[in-house]
């Protein structure tokens, strides 16, 4: 096997853990698993790539431009979409329904005003798309850096989870009526995990837009790659997430160079099927599981 | 003790609340000073719980008036009830059983701006009156037996320095030995000032550690009055025995010594 297609499966699988870590940044507090993420990815890649690409905009301003809005997209879609049906009963499952309508909207109002071309974005100064010829690799520069970058940006999430925000917030996944006597407000935390949450997702787009170019397709292809590593890596656990990306990305790449480019994304759900039949809760355990 | 008649801490009137239609409560009053130990007992299904959850703010009354404090907390949040120190601990104890015994106790004082030596001090003292926690520091709050996990329950809340503290149930499935620390811990408190509403299914012990007391039945406060008073009375003998005069519930066999 060539060195070139585990080297472009890890890359992918990063990306993938990115969708993953922010579907669990929402899912932790809230319980809620937005299946609009795959569409707040593609919308901040759509929006980089406007800012940057058409309006020349700098890298650093287009960036924090394009997370600030779309975390405003995402407390946007918790107050309209999912408050209400948490208001009315916790254990829910409206927001099935409502996240998905969300995830429709959205993608109609980007096809609608973008249109269906793709949009080149280019990496930020000093990485390149260009292959670097290491080691007979194909792979680029910002591919490497983005690699490096994912583990850096996991490792920054489990330290917020350190923090006492981010206690609290593991206190209200573990329970949400224990945590309301202790003074926690799972509201507030609920909205600012959607805010941070959507705001991860956009920068996962800004990220794989100069791999896979912004475009409207972007949103259904992460949303489900996203999906199948949070659920092999266990829904919740970060670590797993980014492990699991990494087997998801592996899978696909091998998948397609060994049998078909076609028959990719049946090989990867035969793994997350697999995985799920032996273990349903994952495999690195969730940390909601109650040990009682 | 002041001389005075001052204004209860914790005051409840005419309180109605129960979970979706159902109403558990009818009419509850009731009156907790400062820096008394005031017992509510009665059979299971009495209402107890449903009172703490009602006056914690988990189930808000349909009718009727809380006040805590000086202030109207009858629709307050649960995070705003226990900003203003009226602390719940939940039957059960309902500690964050996969974060550490640390982690939990740092948890009590969420949202609480302390300098780096009051907090300190309130580990410290928490630590004085529970030293097995000290050990015990780094460990899951799962790992602790019954008894050191209703110690940390009780922990959580010495954070905060309630006014009030109300624990539900704090000896149940606990070995007699760390039932007497508990109840020593709540007379510790007391010493302290801080207001304690205990339910208590050990209710002989209950009565002896206590101010005062209300015998509940069927949702309704059915007496009250001074714990020693409440003890003798035939008010407790007849709401543990029901209408029937069988001493069948657990609740009265569990009160005998």
């Amino acid at each position: 096997m060539d060195i070139d297609v585990f080297a472009h499966g890890i890359v992918a699988g990063s990306l993938y853990a990115l969708v993953a870590v922010s579907f669990n940044i929402l899912y932790r507090p809230t319980n809620v698993f937005n299946f609009a993420q795959g569409e707040l990815v593609m919308l901040g890649a759509m929006i980089f790539a406007s800012l940057t690409s058409l309006a020349g905009m700098p890298w650093f301003v287009a960036f924090a431009a394009t997370l600030l809005a779309v975390g405003c997209i995402g407390l946007v879609e918790e107050r309209i979409a999912v408050a209400p049906i948490l208001a009315r009963s916790q254990t829910g499952t409206g927001w099935v329904i409502t996240t998905l309508a969300t995830s429709l909207i959205i993608s109609n109002l980007v096809g609608r005003f973008w249109g269906p071309d793709p949009i080149l974005v280019k990496p930020p100064a000093l990485l390149s798309m260009d292959s670097l010829d290491i080691a007979s690799s194909r792979i680029s520069s910002y591919e490497i850096a983005l690699v490096l970058l994912t583990v850096v940006l996991v490792a920054i999430v489990e330290r917020v989870y350190r923090t006492l925000k981010g206690k609290a917030v593991m206190a209200v996944a573990e329970d949400r009526e224990a945590a309301l006597l202790r003074g926690i407000d799972p509201g507030s935390l609920g909205r600012w995990s959607f805010f941070l949450g959507a705001a991860f997702a956009a920068m996962t787009g800004v990220l794989a837009a100069p791999i896979l170019y912004a475009s409207t397709s972007l949103g259904p292809d992460l949303l489900l790659k996203g999906f199948a590593a949070a659920a092999v890596g266990s829904i919740g656990n970060n670590r797993g997430a980014l492990i699991a990306g990494y087997v998801i990305g592996v899978t696909e790449a091998v998948g397609a160079s060994l049998l078909s480019p076609g028959y990719q994304e049946a090989v990867i759900f035969m793994v997350v099927l697999a995985v799920l039949l032996l273990k349903p809760e994952g495999l690195f355990g969730s940390p909601n599981a109650r040990t009682v | 003790m002041k001389a005075t008649v001052s204004l209860p801490l914790l005051s409840a009137s005419n309180v109605d609340a129960g979970y979706g239609h159902v109403r558990v409560l009818e009419n509850v009053s009731i009156d907790v000073r400062q820096g008394r130990i005031v017992v509510l007992v009665g059979r299971n299904g009495a209402g107890k719980s449903t009172l703490l959850r009602a006056l914690s703010g988990l189930n808000r009354p349909t009718s009727g008036k809380v006040t805590f404090d000086g202030s109207d907390i009858t629709t307050a949040p649960p995070n705003a009830i226990v900003k203003a120190g009226l602390l719940h601990v939940a039957e059960g104890r309902r500690l964050f059983r996969r974060q550490s015994v640390a982690d939990n106790i740092e948890l009590g004082r969420y949202g609480l701006r302390l300098t780096e030596q009051d907090h300190h001090w309130r580990v410290e003292c928490i630590h004085q009156l529970f030293p097995i926690l000290r050990e015990k520091m780094e460990l899951p709050a799962g790992s602790l037996s019954g008894g050191q996990q209703q110690m940390l329950a009780i922990a959580q809340a010495m954070m905060r320095e309630p006014k009030l503290l109300m624990l539900d149930e704090p000896s149940l499935g606990l070995a007699p030995v760390l039932v007497d620390q508990v109840l020593a811990a709540i007379l510790t408190l007391r010493a302290q000032r801080v207001a304690i509403l205990l339910v208590e299914q050990m209710v002989e012990r209950a009565l002896e550690i206590a101010d005062d007391a209300y015998v509940m039945q069927n949702g309704r406060v059915i007496t009250s009055g001074p714990a020693a008073e409440i003890a003798a009375g035939a008010a407790l003998h007849a709401a543990f025995m029901g209408e029937h005069g069988a001493p069948h519930h657990s609740e009265a066999r569990q009160g005998r010594p």
